[in-house]
C-alpha cells in the first residue's frame, strides 16, 4: 500500500498544469465552433483520447495520467473536451467490436470532434428495461431501414452520428433479437427534437427515425448480438474520472465555505453556527471518502483493464453522494442557494462535470446522475446479482420466455 | 499509487482471520461476556505469541516495528470477531510510551506489553466529557517526591485488568501525562454495564493519587499533541474495528438472504432485500477506503493524516451502524434475538462510535481544517 504519486506522475502533473495555465481560454466560449477548436487543441496536446491505442489516434497513456489530466482541468476550471460519449464509450466499443474499415472511417474524426456522436439506446417504453426496445432495423439488402423513437439523447441536436440499438429479429427472446449499428444523424429520416430539462436547459432530446437508412457495413459485431455489445458500452461508461469529479466537489466546498462566511443569520456568519458546522463536517467527510474511493478505483484500473461489475458500486456511490451533497449545501445556503443566473446554453452535457452554473443548477443536475447510464436501482440489481451473488429475481418477462 | 495490500499484509490478515475463527468464536465471546473479568488471559497470551501485542512496537523493545496499516488489518479482524478486551487501549498506551517515554519507562513497559505480561489503558474524558486535550481539568500538583492527581475520569475502558494507566492532568506547566499504578492509593473505580458487554467501562475518581516524579511521561506541559496523536490513532483503529463488525454483518445478511425463503423464493431475490444488501456493500467498501487511507496516512505522516483519521471515524461510525442495523432488518425476528450473533457486532460497532472522539468532536475537527 502506497498512496503517494510516483515521481513520473508528479512530473506529468506539473507539465499538465503548466500547459493548461498557458493555454486555457480566458473568455467564455459561446459557440460550438469555439468548443471544437479548444477540443482540437486539447487533443493535439495529448489530453484527449489518452487511453486509446496509438494506432487509432490515441495516446496510449495510463489511467493514472488520464485521471491527473482530468484532475488538473477541474482544478483550473478549464472547459472540458467535447464528444464525451463518443470518446468515452462509443469509440472504445468500436475499438473492441468494430471492423478495421469502421475503425479507419470513424475513430480519428471522433477523437478530433470533427464528428460529434450520440447514443441511441433509451426509448419511451424501454428505460431500465432497455432490452424491451421497439425501434426496428429491417433488412433492405445492403442497408437497414430504421423506424422508431429514441429519447433522453444527450447531444442529439449537435450529433453527426449515433450508435443505435434496434430490433432486428422480433421473433426471438428480447435480448437475442437486438443489433448494434451506427446511424448517420444527418439524413432526412432522422428528426431531433430538443427536450427541456428541469434545469431549464435543452441539452437532451427525442430522436424520431422514419425509414432512416443505416448501411450494413456500419453493423457493429454480428447481427442480433447487439445486447452483449451494449453491455460493454455501459461497462466503459461506469467508473473512471475519479479524481476530476472529486476536485470539482472540493472546489464547490470551498465556495460553500466562502458563502457561509458571507451569509449571516441572526447577525452572525453561518459558519459560526454549530449546527451548520456539524453539517459541513459530515459533508466534507463524505467528500473525502469519495476521494479515497476514487484513488482505490484508480489503483485497480492501473492493474487491470476492466473494473467490471464493481464499477456499479462507484457509480452508485458518487451519484447518490452528489445528491446528498447539494441537498445539504442548499439547506445551508437557504434562498440564496436557489438563485439562478442567466447564462449561455452549452451544446453538450459532459456527464462527468455536469452543467456549469449556479448552486441551484448543481442541485437540480444532481438528480440526473442517479438516473442516467443505469439508474441507482439498476446498479443495485447488478451489485446484488454479480458482486454479492444473490439469486435473480423472478420476473414476469422471464417467466414468459 | 497502490491501494492494495502487500503479500505480507494479506498473510497477516488471513492468519489473523483463521486464528480468530478458531479461538474467538462467538460462543466463546459469549462466555467472556458473562465473566466478571470480561476477557481471556489465555487468548491474551496467545496474541502475544502471535506477535500481535508488539506489532507496531520498536524491534529493540520486543516488537515487530510494523505500521498502522498492519494494525488496522488486525483490528478489522478483531472487530469481525467482536473480540472483547483491552487490545487497542494497550497498543495506544504502548505507542505513547514508545514515542515519549524515557529509556527506563520503555524498558519497564514495552517488553512487558509485547510479551503479554501487562495490559494498559488510558483516560481520555474528564467530568465535562470534552474530547479536546485542552479541556483536561484533572489537577496534577507537585509534591516533594513527584505529583498528586485529583479529579474525575469518565468511561475508562478496561481499567480493571490494566497494569498501568495513562492519565492526563493539568499541572502548572499545562496538560501533562502520567503513568499511574492502578493499585495506587486514592483511586476509586465505579464499574458500569455497557449495552455491549464486550466493552467494559468504569468511572474513576482520583483523590490525591501519588505519582512518582519519574512516572511523568514526556516533559510536563507537553501532553496536548501526544493526546491528539493518541486520539487520532485511536480513531483510525476504532474505525478499523467497526469496519470488521460491518463486514461480518454484511456477510451474515447476504448469506441469510440466499437461503431464507418466503413466498416460495429466497428473500435475496426480492429487490427490497437485494438493494438493501447492495447499499450495505457500498457502505462497507467506502469504509474500507476510509480506514486504509487513514491508516496509510498515519504511517506516511501524510499532510492530511489528522483529517483522514477524523474522516474515517465519522464516516465508518455512521456506515457501520447502518450496515449492522440493516443486517438485523434483513434477518427479521431472528436478528432481534439474543441467541443469534448479529447483535454482538451491532453493539460492538455502536460502542466504538462513542470512543476516541465521537462524531461531533471529529466533525468539528474536520470543519476547522476544511473551512480555514
Amino acid at each position: 500500500m502506497d498512496l503517494n504519486y510516483s515521481s513520473e506522475d508528479r512530473a506529468f502533473r506539473d507539465q499538465t498544469r503548466r500547459w493548461l495555465e498557458a493555454n486555457v481560454p480566458t473568455e467564455d466560449m459561446k459557440t460550438l465552433a469555439e468548443r471544437k477548436a479548444w477540443h482540437r487543441k486539447l487533443y493535439e496536446a495529448g489530453y484527449v483520447g489518452m487511453l486509446w491505442p496509438k494506432e487509432y489516434g490515441g495516446w496510449g497513456a495510463t489511467a493514472m495520467q488520464q485521471a491527473i489530466v482530468q484532475d488538473e482541468m477541474a482544478r483550473i476550471q478549464a472547459p472540458p473536451a467535447i464528444n464525451g460519449l463518443g470518446i468515452g464509450f462509443i469509440g472504445p466499443t468500436i475499438i473492441v467490436h468494430g471492423t478495421e474499415a469502421q475503425k479507419q472511417r470513424y475513430l480519428k474524426k471522433m477523437l478530433t470532434a470533427e464528428e460529434i456522436w450520440c447514443q441511441l439506446y433509451s426509448e419511451p417504453n424501454a428505460g431500465s428495461d432497455l432490452a424491451g426496445l421497439k425501434t426496428r432495423a429491417e433488412d433492405a439488402g445492403d442497408h437497414f431501414l430504421v423506424n422508431g423513437q429514441k429519447i433522453w439523447t444527450s447531444s442529439g441536436p449537435i450529433a453527426d452520428w449515433g450508435i443505435l440499438l434496434a430490433r432486428t429479429d422480433p421473433k426471438v427472446a428480447k435480448h437475442k433479437g437486438i443489433s448494434c449499428v451506427l446511424l448517420n444523424m444527418r439524413q432526412p429520416g432522422v428528426e431531433v427534437r430538443p427536450l427541456k430539462q428541469i434545469t431549464g436547459h435543452s441539452l437532451f432530446s427525442e430522436v424520431f427515425m422514419t425509414n432512416a437508412r443505416a448501411d450494413k457495413s456500419d453493423l457493429i459485431g454480428n447481427l442480433n448480438e447487439g445486447w452483449a455489445i451494449a453491455q460493454t458500452t455501459l461497462g466503459f461508461e461506469r467508473g473512471g474520472n475519479s479524481l476530476g469529479r472529486v476536485t470539482r466537489y472540493a472546489i464547490a466546498f470551498n465556495q460553500l465555505v466562502k458563502a457561509t462566511k458571507q451569509l449571516k443569520r441572526q447577525g452572525r456568519p453561518l459558519i459560526e453556527d454549530p449546527v451548520i458546522r456539524a453539517k459541513m463536517g459530515k459533508l466534507f467527510a463524505e467528500l473525502e471518502v469519495q476521494r479515497y474511493a476514487g484513488l482505490r478505483v484508480l489503483s485497480a484500473l492501473n492493474k487491470s483493464d476492466s473494473p467490471g461489475a464493481a464499477s456499479s458500486i462507484t457509480k452508485l456511490s458518487y451519484t447518490e453522494f452528489e445528491k446528498r451533497y447539494y441537498e445539504t449545501a442548499l439547506e445551508i445556503l437557504g434562498p440564496w442557494g436557489q438563485m439562478m443566473t442567466a447564462r449561455e446554453e452549452f451544446e453538450e452535457i459532459d456527464t462527468a462535470s455536469g452543467e456549469a452554473g449556479t448552486w441551484a443548477t448543481a442541485f437540480l443536475w444532481a438528480r440526473a446522475g442517479t438516473i442516467y447510464s443505469g439508474s441507482s436501482e439498476i446498479q443495485k440489481n447488478i451489485i446484488g446479482e454479480r458482486v454479492l451473488g444473490l439469486p435473480k429475481e423472478v420476473r414476469a418477462d422471464r417467466l414468459k420466455a | 499509487m497502490d491501494f492494495s495490500f502487500t503479500p505480507d499484509q494479506t498473510l497477516l490478515k488471513n492468519s489473523a482471520h483463521a486464528f480468530l475463527e478458531e479461538h474467538c468464536k462467538s460462543a466463546v465471546v459469549r462466555l467472556w461476556w458473562d465473566d466478571p473479568r470480561g476477557e481471556s488471559e489465555g487468548l491474551w497470551k496467545e496474541m502475544a505469541q502471535l506477535g500481535w501485542l508488539g506489532l507496531s512496537l520498536p524491534e529493540e523493545h520486543g516488537g515487530s516495528g510494523l505500521g498502522m496499516v498492519e494494525t488496522a488489518l488486525l483490528l478489522e479482524e478483531l472487530g469481525r470477531a467482536a473480540y472483547p478486551g483491552p487490545y487497542w487501549p494497550t497498543m495506544l498506551v504502548a505507542d505513547a510510551i514508545a514515542e515519549a517515554g524515557t529509556d527506563v519507562q520503555k524498558k519497564r513497559w514495552l517488553p512487558a506489553i509485547a510479551t503479554g505480561e501487562a495490559r494498559a489503558t488510558m483516560t481520555l474524558l474528564d467530568a465535562d466529557l470534552d474530547w479536546s486535550p485542552d479541556a483536561i481539568a484533572t489537577r496534577g500538583e507537585k509534591t516533594p517526591t513527584g505529583w498528586q492527581l485529583s479529579g474525575v475520569k469518565r468511561y475508562v475502558a478496561w481499567g480493571h485488568v490494566a497494569g498501568v494507566l495513562l492519565i492526563p492532568a493539568r499541572t502548572p506547566e499545562g496538560v501533562s501525562l502520567f503513568l499511574v499504578d492502578p493499585a495506587a492509593a486514592g483511586l476509586r473505580w465505579s464499574p458500569m454495564m455497557n449495552m455491549d458487554p464486550g466493552t467494559r467501562l468504569a468511572d474513576l475518581t482520583l483523590d490525591r493519587v501519588p505519582v512518582r516524579a519519574e512516572d511523568a511521561l514526556g516533559a510536563p506541559g507537553s501532553a496536548a499533541p501526544r493526546l491528539a496523536r493518541l486520539i487520532r490513532r485511536g480513531a483510525v483503529g476504532a474505525a478499523a474495528e467497526m469496519l470488521g463488525a460491518a463486514r461480518r454483518c454484511l456477510d451474515m445478511a447476504v448469506g441469510y438472504a440466499k437461503v431464507r425463503e418466503q413466498f416460495g423464493q429466497p428473500i435475496g431475490s426480492f429487490q427490497a432485500i437485494r438493494h438493501k444488501c447492495s447499499e450495505m456493500l457500498l457502505e462497507t467498501e467506502n469504509s474500507h477506503s476510509a480506514v486504509y487511507y487513514a491508516a496509510w496516512a498515519q504511517d506516511a505522516d501524510a499532510e492530511d493524516a489528522d483529517l483522514a483519521a477524523s474522516v474515517a471515524k465519522v464516516y465508518v461510525g455512521d456506515a457501520s451502524r447502518k450496515v449492522c442495523g440493516e443486517a438485523i432488518q434483513v434477518h427479521g425476528g431472528i436478528g432481534f434475538t439474543w441467541e443469534y450473533d448479529l447483535h454482538m457486532y451491532f453493539k460492538r460497532a455502536k460502542a466504538l462510535e462513542a470512543q476516541y472522539g465521537d462524531a461531533d468532536y471529529h466533525r468539528e475537527l474536520i470543519v476547522r481544517r476544511a473551512a480555514r
